[in-house]
Order: C-alpha cells, then structure tokens, then sequence
C-alpha cells in the first residue's frame, strides 16, 4: 500500500460545467467528477496505470476515481468539484464559514 | 477598493488573476470584459493590455496570459506579502522568495509592471479563497491592492461563482448589513461566519429542518454536513432533480430564472441585471411558493401560548 502523500486541487472545469445542464445523473458527469488527473512520473511511483482505479483518502473520508495521467505538477492531483469530492471534506470551516476544498494532504492507494 | 466590469474593459491595461481559472469556469470573462475588448482607452485591444496569471497549475488560462507564474501550493499569502514589502522596496531575502516558487527576477518584473501601468485589477478565485488561509489571503491580495494606490489606480475584484451568488450576498446585505453567516434567533439579524453558517450549523447539528431554495449542497458541501441534510426535514425548491432533490423530504419544482422566470441577477461587480423569461413553464416561481409558505404560516395560530416570547428574546430583553 503506497503511503505516498499529494496535494489535492478540487476544481472546476468547462466540461464539467456543461454536464451540470446535462444532468448530474447523467454518465458523463458520474464520469467526469469520478475522474483524476495526474503526473505520470507520481503514477509509476505508486504504480498506478492509465485508467486503473484508485482509492484517495484524506482524514475526513474516502472515495475511488480513474486514473489518468495529464500535465499536473508533482505531487498533486486534480479532481473536478462533484459529489465524490463532498467525501473528501471535512466540516470544519476553521471559523470562516468556507471549507477548504483545495490544497488537502491525500493518500493515493491503486486498487 | 473595487470598479465595475465596465471600467475594467474601458481602462484597464494591466489584468490578474490570481487562483483562478477564467478561460474554463468564467468563459466570456476574457472577451467581454478584460483582455479582448478595444475600448476608448485601450483601442488595439489585446495588444494594450497585459495579462498575468498565478496559480499553482498550468490551467487553461495561461494560454492567453503574457506572464504564468506558478506559485507553490499553500504559498499564496507569502507571495502577496512579499509583493507587498518589494513595491515599498523593503528587504526580502532569496530564502523566503524561493519557498515560493518563483524567482526574483520574476517579482522585479512584475512590481515594475505593476507600477507602470496606468489601471491594474487583480481578479482573485477560489485558489485563494478556499485554500489554506482562506479569507487571509483575500485580505492580503486586498491590502496588496490599496497599497498599490500609492503608485498608480488598482483595485481587485472576487471571481464569484455560478448563478447568483453575488446577488444573495447583496440582498442579505442591504436587508440585514451582513452578507452571509447570520441568524435570527433573537429576532434580529447577528452575524458570525464559522457559527451561524451554513456549513457550520449542518455540520454541528444545530438546525432541526433546513429551506433550500435554488442551490444543491448536496452535490457540493463537505459530507458530514450532508448526512444532517438527510436526518432532518430538508424541503428544496429547485427546477431540476438534483442531488439535495432526492435527499429532501419536499421538492418543488419551479420555474428557471431568467429561461422562464423573470427576475433580477448580479454581475460578480455587484450590477443588478433584469431577467426577462423568454418562455412560459407550467411550474411557479421560487418567490410565488415562497410567499405561499409565508402566507399559509402567517394564518396558523402563534407556536407559543398567548402573551408569551420565546425564551431568547425574553432574556435579552
């Protein structure tokens, strides 16, 4: 089990904000928001493969994406903001109101 | 320490954006109103402007920027701060700009454009304001930008989100003086975000029913405040099936602002804009269900016996 840790960028995307008006029950967007972006040198490092499964985990919860490999930054992944990513969160707001939904410390396990 | 979108096209020359992303999540930013338009001012357009993008990835966005610097994640609020002490040209030693990301020739550069220009915005996004430092970093990209003054005219501006966001935050404002993160409990409006807002109470376990009206936190706050969502009684008004939807024990379905309800929405610089529904939907408005709610509650006897307040209010008075 890799012990491995990155920093998780939650965002937005184009596509991701189209399928919002096809529907977020829709597959592509079931999809999209189960999906990761990553640096191929960190997914030889904890052998992860294009498309393979991979459970990330924070200290608040845990869920499972598809892998790809993209032009992301060592060390980080990015995932588009959706329903999987609320598993990530944690509830605290450290008294702003806002959770953090950027910038956390993940653990990326292949499956 | 702020201008319209208006003036930004007319104006400004020199644009950043600062942990966002426009060219993906605010698609007709760059051509309608910073970097594309020809204006009075800035008549060739593109080639009178100057745009720069800092982020911690290589977005989409850095395309169209003149200059990307990628900052480290988490370094946002050091990099603001030693941009402020280099425009008043104090000393920042390499350590503490290395720890950055970015290199000091690249800040020289930057101070000096910042300087010369005649009109510079900073656009700020999510990268900033949900990371690590939050509101911090919004109030030091701020202070970053009225300190600038004492060169040449900036201001800065939030990219807001989708929808109407910037409309919620203006209505609360001038009906309470507080935008968000405020309770009526004692029968007058409070303000203390972190105590009174939304996420916190959910995630807290302090509200026993929650009214949504045209948002799907079910889809996109963190998880333990959803699980609330779903113990208590959630009735959602919302003209799509969504995710907080099928969580809520009522869902309304009402008519689409601006498809087929009309309505006012503001522009992220705070402009009212009208809506003029374009079709006609068989389902009511939020603001027709809403007063119904109100009308229907106002006709029901008081919850409490005659001649009595509820505790709260009875202790403050």
């Amino acid at each position: 089990m890799s012990k491995k840790r990155f920093i998780l960028n939650s965002s937005r995307s184009s596509k991701q904000g189209t399928l919002i008006n096809v529907g977020k029950d829709s597959e592509e967007y079931q999809a999209l928001t189960s999906s990761m972006t990553m640096e191929p040198g960190d997914m030889a490092a904890i052998g992860l493969v294009e498309g393979q499964m991979a459970l990330v985990r924070t200290e608040f919860g845990e869920a499972e994406f598809k892998c790809k490999a993209g032009k992301e930054p060592e060390g980080m992944i990015f995932i588009p903001y959706g329903p999987p990513t609320c598993k990530l969160m944690g509830g605290n707001t450290d008294g702003t109101g806002m959770p953090m939904s950027k910038g956390w410390e993940v653990e990326v396990v292949p499956l | 320490m702020t201008c319209t979108l208006g003036e930004v096209k007319q104006r400004a020359d020199f644009i950043v954006y600062w942990g966002g992303n426009p060219a993906e999540c605010h698609p007709r930013h760059f051509t309608k109103y910073t970097i594309m338009q020809k204006s009075k001012f800035l008549p060739r357009g593109r080639k009178d402007r100057t745009m720069v993008l800092v982020d911690i990835r290589e977005t989409k966005s850095a395309k169209a920027a003149d200059i990307f610097m990628q900052v480290k994640p988490g370094k946002d609020f050091e990099l603001i701060t030693i941009l402020r002490a280099l425009i008043k040209h104090q000393h920042v030693g390499d350590d503490q700009i290395a720890e950055t990301g970015v290199t000091r020739e690249m800040l020289d550069d930057l101070v000096q454009r910042m300087k010369s220009c005649k009109f510079g915005c900073f656009f700020f996004g999510m990268g900033l304001s949900m990371t690590r430092g939050k509101h911090m970093n919004s109030a030091a990209l701020l202070t970053l930008a009225a300190e600038m003054n004492a060169f040449t005219k900036f201001v800065a501006m939030p990219m807001r989100g989708h929808g109407n966001v910037t409309g919620a935050d203006v209505i609360m404002r001038w009906q309470t003086g507080y935008p968000f993160g405020i309770t009526f409990n004692r029968g007058y409006p409070r303000y203390n975000p972190g105590e009174f807002s939304t996420v916190d109470v959910l995630v807290r376990g302090d509200c026993d029913a929650a009214f949504i009206i045209g948002a799907d936190p079910g889809a996109t706050m963190p998880q333990p405040a959803i699980d609330h969502l779903k113990r208590i009684p959630t009735i959602c008004l919302d003209p799509h099936i969504t995710h907080t939807s099928k969580l809520a024990r009522v869902h309304i379905t009402t008519a689409a602002q601006g498809i087929s309800a009309p309505g006012t929405a503001y522009r992220m610089d705070e402009l009212p804009l009208p809506l003029k529904p374009a079709l006609k939907s068989p389902y009511p408005t939020d603001e027709d269900v809403v007063r119904r709610i109100n009308k229907a509650i106002s006709e029901k006897p008081f919850w409490l016996p005659e001649g009595s307040q509820p505790q709260m209010i009875t202790a403050q008075v």
